[in-house]
């Protein structure tokens, strides 16, 4: 068994990570609060279309562009080939390094998209930075629709040949030969698994 | 004597152990019938001869060559003594005389010595049988104990079956008082016989075997009085065990480690002559350090526990090792970690305690548990100060001055004290905290300890009742006031959470009760104090209220809830408290301006008004004296009269219909529902059908009231009838609802349906109505008229009409908590009912008019109770079925209707029928045909009426429930869809001959009924009910036939049931599987956004489409959709670019199912 390169990383809580704040404000669980879902109720009583749906369906149903958190959401549960932790609680992806062009306020139709993924290795030499951006545009260009463009590099200076790795990643045909590779496609199936 | 001898072979010979069963049997009958004359028993006896001589010189030697025909001997010789043993069982217990005993005792006695390998299970058996027989002497037992002990170190040879045979066999004599007290005049104190059972039983390993021998070394050490010297031996050979444990086997053997354990420690704490040993022992085990594993600790901890507990004279037997406990013990808790040693560690301890202080009818000296006290105190007393050990040193004092009444009386004083002085210069907020926890649980002990008082000796009473209470007097103004006034100015999170111990505390200070000289009980405050401690605690209650939104940024409402609890907590006993929290906060939210609040000022009154429910409302006051004369006579509903009468003094906030004024009636409703929970936790969910028979009319004896009674409730007034009602009486529960509907009378009297009234309070009002309504029994619904009430509202000739179109929910509110039998008066012919239902002129004006009638149409038909079809009563439900039925088919193609009118109208046409539906009624089944005609109309108007068949199936929900008395019929959907839908299948078919808007409607009125049903009901009409759904999905946008609406909701339908078709019988979508995907994926591309339907609709239909589709990889093999796969793939690629998110997750979950088909 290969040692563990970085045997200590730093690690976010599940609590810590950026997510979309669903709703701001949540009901107040006090204790006093047992029935006020029935006498504050915001439905209307007697009305026809009053059955078992959610309150706030119109609103999740509301239009929301794909934005960096969607990214965010997708990529950070992959799993880190060496510790048992996602990549966003190892804070190898983070929100700030993600970026869309064109932004989402100004996109028209299908126009084309390109997803920039910054990734922060937790060590400088880390040998699995490649399989790292691997996994990452796997899972990307599994989840975009086809008008995505997507680009996965190593963050300027978090890693000492950030150029080679960058160069690997954005090869087309070196990562399609890649993914031919029996063991390496194991591993990022290992990976992607803890995504739903 | 041939016959013993052939049925002695026959029994070596079997191998059955029933056919040896009846040869033993019959030798025991050939006894008995000579009475056991001496030849008979000779004869018997010497039928094994020949077995016994051949090999009793030799067998030593055979046996060790292996030698075949030895062995076999050693067998024939083994059964042939068991036959013996077996007839001796079967033998009548009384027959055989003393000598015959004895000689046979002297026989099986005798193979321990020569035949250690064929003759010890039998004769172990045989000699069982024998100490069981009448003539057998105590005298006999010594020499049996003698005999055995022979066997030396061949026992441990034998099987553990054999073994368990000679341990019962030692366990019945030793517990056998005669033999145990020939055993001690013989061998007294020196107890030889014990020696050579140690001797013999000392590498027991046999779980099963082990048990009874512990019990054996149990019974020696009680029983027998052995001298200190056999005791260490006996000590010794049980303590070898210590600590046991059980190897987990394939076999299970029914006895646990637990058993062993249990068995062991029983053996330490037998007698209090095993102190010298086990104490130090134990002790030694324990300071082993990181040596010994947490269970094992415990197991000592346990063991220890029960060696006090269990040994008497404790003087003797335990003060001398305290010291010595104490001084292994109190490290395990002050720098202990593992909850489970800690726990049992001060389970020991306060064993100590107890023992020390005596038992229910005798206590020591009370120097004992001073001394020992003491000791603690002087130990711990110091690490009080130290922030690091508080907590511990604490928990350790606390365990052994609160285990006996004595030891708190004699040392809470100074120990409270000693935490005083501490908390005067406290080294952080953590140890202001943890100081207080103390003060918290002495006094949360003490609670438990007053009200245990009567379990213990009789001097306990006594010491409470003497026991000076300064200290407990002083601690508000001299402990918690301080702390409060002083962190409450500075907000932080060790600040909030030294201030929740203080609140804690103050409600238990406020919970404490002191005895007085005759042993009455009353509260340990005086009034003033608990006055002080409710105006302390109400400041933050209604803080949020008195502040602006921008001082009041804090998120943690853990405190706010937790002086909640606490003033919970102290109005429960100090009743006057509530009363003058209510004050308070009634002042503070009348400072308010409620015309046009903020968003946060809402809220407060929002969270205010649930809080101050909660506080009062949600247990029964208890009745307890005090020092000053309460405000008013206790009575168990007082809390909940304030609680009604403030919010009657408070409403309506502001002359406008605003929302603050519908919050007022939302507590009202909370108020209720609390109150009511109060009531069934405490006199039981039944309490209410105790009184099932009153036909008192509550309404009418309101009407005697004088006017202007209700504004005065929160003064203090209260019903009358209700005076003397006691704590723990049921009645309770009925008088409280007798009030709820006093207050729902009086509100139904003023409620105008202008403003203040807005449609929200009038729901709530409506809403507590039903919630009253449905809780009285049915005789009182009658005789208190509440039928009729429910359209007159309660109003005489003075009071105001309620002219308002919304009027009707108030109706609902009543309506739906009666009982069918309550409900009868309504169906008189030209009733009030009927022509509330069959009035249509008031529905033009409002939609919501439409729902309200809807709803009272849907529980006028529900609540039917059954009758001759003769009877006025059917007749009128008759006509007013039909009437609604008629109006539907006569206005279908009419033009003077407006399509949102028709809408309204047929709305209460299908809620009335549908109340039916759910009955089963078969009036129905005369209506579905007019309705289905109506359906097909040629007119615009018939699409509706198809629309809203299903709610046929689906009656309105809010108002029809078992709790409000509806009439749900287990089945009525299986019923309805047999006449509602079955038929129709054929007609709806394209193609069969009818036009193809006719179809169409078919089409539309079979899927709104099915979406409805569960999917058993249509599980067998699956072939039709697919092809239905299929054409829905294909024509969804070439549809000409349907309205855009129809056809967007009957795609949704048909996506609907798929789903659920996929959940039930996947394999029925097999054939139409090219339908079904290109059909879903038709529906996806053409749901696109746009601008001329509703987003909401059109992302549901993209999202059930994905939806379906990506279900179809996980149910079917992969070549069924082989051939769909690149086109679906690359439609799913683009469905995860969907502007709405939760369609692009239920694209990705559908891509990735379909990424594997390749």
């Amino acid at each position: 068994m290969r040692e563990v390169e970085n045997a200590n990383p730093t690690i976010l809580n599940v609590s810590q990570l950026p997510s979309r704040s669903r709703k701001a404000t949540k009901p107040r669980q006090g204790p006093d609060s047992k029935c006020d879902h029935i006498v504050y109720s915001k439905r209307p009583w007697l009305c026809e279309s009053s059955s078992s749906e959610e309150e706030d369906l119109e609103e999740e149903y509301g239009e929301d562009p794909v934005d960096a958190q969607d990214i965010y959401d997708l990529i950070s549960p992959i799993s880190d080939p060496e510790h048992p932790h996602t990549l966003g609680q190892l804070s190898v992806v983070r929100l700030p390094d993600i970026h869309l062009t064109p932004p989402p306020a100004e996109r028209r139709g299908h126009s084309l998209v390109t997803v920039t993924v910054d990734l922060t290795p937790t060590i400088n030499h880390c040998s699995l930075a490649t399989v790292i951006g691997l996994a990452v545009r796997c899972r990307l260009e599994q989840a975009l629709p086809p008008n995505y463009r997507v680009d996965v590099r190593m963050k300027d200076g978090s890693h000492a040949q950030d150029d080679q790795v960058n160069k690997q990643l954005g090869d087309k045909e070196r990562v399609a030969a890649a993914l031919e590779n029996d063991t390496l496609k194991g591993m990022l199936d290992k990976m992607l698994e803890t995504c739903v | 004597m041939a016959q013993f001898k052939q049925w002695a072979l026959e029994y070596v010979l079997a191998d059955d152990e029933p056919v040896q069963l009846e040869l033993t049997k019959k030798a025991a009958k050939e006894i008995e019938n000579s009475r056991a004359s001496s030849t008979v028993v000779g004869n018997w006896a010497a039928s094994v001869h020949q077995w016994m001589t051949l090999t009793n010189s030799n067998d030593d030697d055979q046996m060790e060559d292996g030698d075949e025909a030895g062995r076999g001997d050693i067998i024939s010789r083994a059964k042939a003594l068991g036959f013996l043993a077996g007839t001796l069982e079967a033998l009548d217990k009384t027959i055989l005389r003393p000598d015959q005993v004895q000689r046979l005792i002297g026989f099986f006695g005798a193979m321990f010595s020569y035949d250690h390998k064929a003759g010890i299970t039998a004769s172990a058996k045989a000699l069982r049988q024998l100490y069981s027989m009448k003539n057998f002497k105590p005298e006999m037992g010594i020499k049996i104990l003698e005999d055995v002990c022979k066997l030396k170190e061949d026992f441990r040879l034998q099987t553990a079956v054999t073994r368990l045979e000679i341990y019962e066999l030692f366990l019945s004599l030793v517990e056998d008082p005669a033999v145990s007290s020939e055993l001690q005049h013989k061998y007294g104190s020196a107890c030889g016989f014990a020696l050579d059972l140690l001797q013999l039983c000392s590498s027991e390993r046999d779980p099963r075997n082990l048990m009874i021998w512990f019990k054996i070394i149990r019974r020696l050490l009680t029983e027998f009085s052995p001298s200190p010297e056999v005791t260490e031996e006996i000590f010794k050979a049980f303590s070898a065990y210590f600590p046991i444990s059980l190897r987990s086997s394939a076999t299970p053997i029914g006895i646990t480690a637990e058993d062993l354990k249990e068995a062991v420690r029983n053996c330490f704490s037998s007698h209090q002559r095993v102190a010298p040993f086990a104490f130090p022992f134990l002790m030694q085990k324990l300071d082993q350090g990181d040596a010994v594993t947490v269970a094992v600790k415990v197991d000592i901890l346990k063991t220890i526990k029960a060696c006090i507990e269990k040994y008497e004279n404790p003087q003797a037997s335990v003060v001398p090792y305290i010291e010595k406990i104490w001084g292994s013990l109190k490290y395990e808790v002050r720098n202990g970690e593992v909850k489970e040693t800690i726990n049992a560690t001060l389970e020991v301890l306060r064993a100590i305690a107890r023992k020390l202080d005596g038992t229910k009818t005798h206590k020591h000296d009370v120097a004992l548990i001073k001394n020992y006290i003491d000791t603690v105190f002087g130990d711990c007393k110091d690490d009080l100060s130290n922030p690091t050990y508080t907590k511990q040193a604490g928990l350790l004092l606390m365990t052994v001055i609160t285990a006996s009444i004595r030891g708190y009386v004699l040392y809470n004083a100074s120990f409270i004290d000693i935490i005083r002085q501490n908390l005067r210069q406290p080294k952080s907020p953590t140890h202001t905290r943890d100081l207080l926890l103390l003060v918290n649980s002495i006094l949360k002990t003490r609670i438990e300890l007053v009200k245990n008082r009567k379990d213990g000796h009789s001097d306990d009473e006594d010491q409470l009742r003497a026991e000076t209470r300064t200290h407990l007097d002083t601690l508000f103004h001299d402990i918690y006031l301080p702390i409060w006034t002083g962190k409450a100015s500075e907000p932080g999170s060790d600040e909030n959470d030294v201030l929740k111990q203080v609140a804690l505390g103050l409600g238990l200070l406020v919970s404490q009760q002191a005895l007085d000289a005759e042993g009455d009980v009353s509260l340990l405050c005086p009034g003033a104090i608990c006055n002080e401690i409710c105006t302390l605690l109400s400041v933050t209650l209604v803080k949020a209220l008195t502040l602006s939104s921008n001082d009041n940024q804090s998120q943690d409402a853990t405190l706010e809830d937790d002086v909640v609890l606490a003033l919970r907590t102290i109005v429960m006993n100090y009743a006057d408290g509530y009363g003058e929290i209510l004050k308070g906060a009634k002042k503070e939210i009348r400072k308010r301006d409620w015309d046009g609040p903020s968003e946060y000022s809402l809220e407060a009154l929002r969270v205010l008004l649930s809080r101050l429910v909660f506080i009062g409302c949600s247990e029964i006051p208890a009745n307890i004296k005090l020092d000053t004369k309460p405000s008013v006579p206790y009575s168990p509903l007082q809390h909940y009269f304030w609680y009604l009468g403030t919010l009657v003094d408070l409403f309506p906030l502001s002359p406008q219909p605003v929302t603050a004024n519908s919050y007022i009636l939302s507590s009202l409703h909370a108020s209720v529902i609390w109150f009511r929970d109060a009531c069934e936790a405490k006199y039981g969910a039944s309490a209410l059908a105790q009184y099932s028979n009153s036909d008192k009319n509550w309404v009418k004896e309101f009407e005697q009231l004088p006017g202007g009674f209700l504004g005065q409730l929160g003064t203090g007034a209260i019903l009358p009838d209700e005076g003397s009602l006691k704590e723990d009486d049921p009645e309770v529960y009925r008088q409280s609802l007798r009030l709820s509907l006093f207050v729902i009378r009086g509100l139904y009297k003023s409620a105008t349906g202008e403003a203040p009234w807005s449609e929200q309070a009038l729901v709530q009002l409506a809403r507590t109505a039903a919630f009253v309504v449905q809780s009285l029994d049915e005789k009182l619904q009658v005789s208190c008229n509440l039928a009729q009430e429910a359209f007159s509202f309660f109003k005489t000739s003075e009071d105001q009409p309620c002219s308002s179109p919304l009027s009707g929910l108030l109706t609902v509110g009543i309506l739906q908590g009666l009982y069918p039998g309550a409900m009868t008066e309504l169906y008189r012919p030209e009733g009030v009912a009927e022509k509330f239902i069959c009035d249509t002129s008031d529905l033009v004006s409002s939609p919501r008019a439409s729902d309200i009638k809807a709803a009272v149409g849907a529980i006028y038909s529900n609540k039917y109770q059954a009758g001759p079809a003769t009877s006025d009563e059917y007749q009128t439900l008759k006509r007013v079925l039909e009437f609604w039925t008629n109006w539907v088919k006569d206005s279908v193609a009419s033009s003077d209707i407006d399509s949102d009118s028709f809408r309204s109208f047929t709305n209460v046409a299908m809620h009335t029928i549908a109340g039916a539906v759910a009955r089963q009624e078969k009036l129905v089944l005369d209506l579905i045909p007019i309705l289905h005609e109506a359906a097909v109309s040629a007119n615009p108007n018939g699409e509706i009426v198809a629309r809203s068949m299903g709610t046929l199936v689906q009656p309105n929900s809010e108002v029809l429930t078992k709790e409000s008395h509806a009439n749900i019929k287990r089945f009525y959907k299986q019923w309805a869809y047999n006449f509602l839908v079955r038929p129709l299948y054929a007609l709806a078919r394209p193609g069969s001959g009818k036009n193809p808007q006719t179809t169409a409607r078919y089409s539309v009125m079979i899927l709104s009924v099915v979406k409805n049903c569960p999917f058993t009901v249509y599980q067998d009409d699956l072939e039709s009910l697919l092809r239905l759904l299929v054409t829905a999905l294909s024509n969804k946008k070439d549809n000409s036939i349907l309205s855009e609406d129809a056809a967007q909701a009957q795609a949704i339908a048909a996506l609907e049931i798929l789903v659920e078709i996929l959940a039930n019988e996947p394999d029925a979508l097999k054939s139409f599987l090219r339908e079904i995907i290109s059909g879903t994926t038709k529906v996806y591309q053409e749901s696109a956004p746009s601008n001329k339907t509703s987003h909401k609709t059109l992302a549901t239909c993209r999202k059930l489409s994905l939806q379906v589709l990506g279900a179809l990889p996980k149910t079917f093999e992969e070549r069924y959709l082989l051939s769909f796969s690149p086109p679906t793939q690359r439609m799913l690629a683009l469905a995860c670019g969907d502007p709405v998110r939760k369609v692009r997750e239920a694209a990705r979950s559908a891509r990735a199912n379909w990424a594997k088909v390749i």
